[in-house]
């Protein structure tokens, strides 16, 4: 996966004009996924990055796209592309988190100190956190959101930026080399990048007391439980009761019981025929009620 | 010998360069999800003290919200700590109720202190939540108010076209009964 390729197969395409930072977040993602582009092309990318920030582009990074030889070299040039001026002095400090643990699923806070202790003012153009891989940290596993800043520092002064982030799931118990950058420049127009943090760090996922997914599934089963008992009792007590339910079931069509058959009219009664005598007198009397009301 | 000498003037060094005092970090946040107009809005201000000595004589001041946009219901906008110890932070919050409902450009309060006593005096600024809505209480109420009005004027609606039929019902069941179809048979 990080074996090198032959200089000339370093693609013209990395020094397309106008590639966006989002665009250069994909092609990095786009490594990640295929795995097959090599670690210089992403030093490369950060590169671009930085051009693109800088919209009058310096002569040198021109020239260092035609030449795209030794990686060395390139790698020299990086170093002076991410310097930090002199003057500016910057402090750190995570508010809601060691320096060796990230926790995800968190809104974490990053607070930056910025002293000006020059003679220019400087502007601070924007913070920007990614993660890499932490055997070499010229691979980008994941950039977080750059905040755009646009402060300005008057000579002398000191001002404190917050940045915010927060670190999916996804990340959780994994090594990251984690770097938190500052980009500004001075009132000459030179673009400076402080490398604010620079570490590895291990993202972490926090137990939290009651976890909700957990919780309803538990309720899910002890539903499921109940459902079972009840479909149970039911099939239990239809199986007892068939016996009863029958003999019940007989009488229902004979007319001495509770039925009222008052509402029919008269012609429409058919009256069954039994076979013996001693039913006749019961139903004549029946008949009798029935023309009494009308 | 020779080396532990060295070796002390290399930590003397190291003391000298990293003692330059104290250094703050100042957040101004706003702990609301919603700035709604004459609702409390609770700014928290924290101030860590991430230097090598206390900061002494530390005055907070947040000139930034005028009269005429906010009114202060509890805390004030200035405060003052003797002494913040190095690692150490404070927290300080303030209420204030938004007046209007507008963008407001929430910007950084002054941190003044002395990073080491009998030094010249440092200013710092805080982190600034920047532009924010403030919601109209109109706006706010159509969205998240419990519409207890808006529910009883619906009762009152769904009275009629439930108790119409209702009466009707009723009024036929009494007539029946009146007639008493029912209870000579049942006695029979």
């Amino acid at each position: 996966m990080f074996r090198s390729f032959p200089p000339w197969q370093k693609g013209p395409n990395l020094w397309q004009k106008g590639i966006g930072l989002a665009q250069a977040q994909d092609d990095t993602e786009e490594d990640v996924l295929e795995g097959e582009e090599e670690e210089e092309d992403d030093v490369e990318i950060e590169e671009e990055e930085e051009e693109d920030e800088d919209t009058d582009v310096e002569e040198g990074e021109e020239e260092r796209a035609v030449e795209a030889g030794d990686e060395e070299e390139e790698e020299e040039d990086e170093e002076e592309v991410l310097k930090s001026s002199k003057d500016a002095d910057t402090t750190m400090l995570f508010t809601r988190n060691s320096e060796t643990e990230i926790p995800v699923n968190l809104p974490l806070q990053v607070l930056v100190g910025f002293a000006n202790n020059g003679e220019e003012e400087f502007v601070l153009q924007h913070i920007h956190a990614s993660l890499r891989y932490p055997q070499d940290f010229s691979f980008h596993i994941y950039n977080f959101s750059a905040i755009e800043y646009d402060y300005t520092v008057q000579p002398g002064q000191e001002t404190t930026l917050e940045y915010n982030f927060q670190a999916g799931e996804v990340f959780a118990a994994r090594p990251f080399g984690f770097v938190i950058q500052l980009f500004y420049k001075d009132a000459e127009g030179n673009f400076y990048a402080d490398s604010l943090f620079n570490d590895t760090i291990t993202m972490v996922e926090l137990d939290e007391g009651i976890d909700t997914e957990t919780f309803f599934l538990y309720l899910f089963l002890a539903a499921v439980l109940v459902l079972l008992l009840v479909g149970l009792q039911q099939l239990f007590s239809s199986r007892g009761g068939k016996k009863t339910k029958r003999a019940a079931v007989e009488t229902g069509t004979q007319s001495n019981g509770d039925v009222d058959l008052t509402w029919i009219p008269e012609q429409n009664h058919i009256y069954k025929k039994s076979p013996s005598p001693r039913r006749s007198p019961r139903q004549r009397t029946t008949k009798k009620v029935g023309s009494g009301d009308k | 010998m020779k080396l532990l000498a060295l070796l002390g003037v290399f930590l003397l060094v190291g003391v000298a360069t990293s003692q330059d005092g104290a250094r703050l970090l100042a957040a101004k946040n706003l702990l609301n999800e919603y700035l709604v107009e004459g609702k409390d809005v609770t700014v928290l201000y924290s101030i860590y003290n991430v230097g090598s000595s206390a900061a002494l004589n530390v005055a907070l001041t947040d000139n930034t919200f005028p009269d005429t946009d906010f009114n202060v219901v509890r805390g004030k906008l200035s405060v003052q700590w003797e002494r913040i110890a190095p690692g150490s932070n404070v927290t300080h919050s303030v209420i204030l109720q938004p007046l209007k409902s507008q963008f407001f450009n929430f910007t950084s309060a002054i941190v003044t202190y002395l990073p080491v006593e009998d030094g010249a005096e440092k200013s710092t600024f805080t982190s600034a939540p920047e532009q924010k809505g403030i919601v109209s209480l109109k706006e706010f109420d159509k969205r998240f108010s419990p519409h207890y009005m808006d529910w009883a004027v619906f009762a009152v609606m769904t009275v009629p076209p439930i108790c119409i039929p209702f009466l009707l019902w009723s009024m036929s069941k009494r007539k029946y009964e009146s007639s008493g179809v029912t209870g000579k048979t049942r006695k029979n």
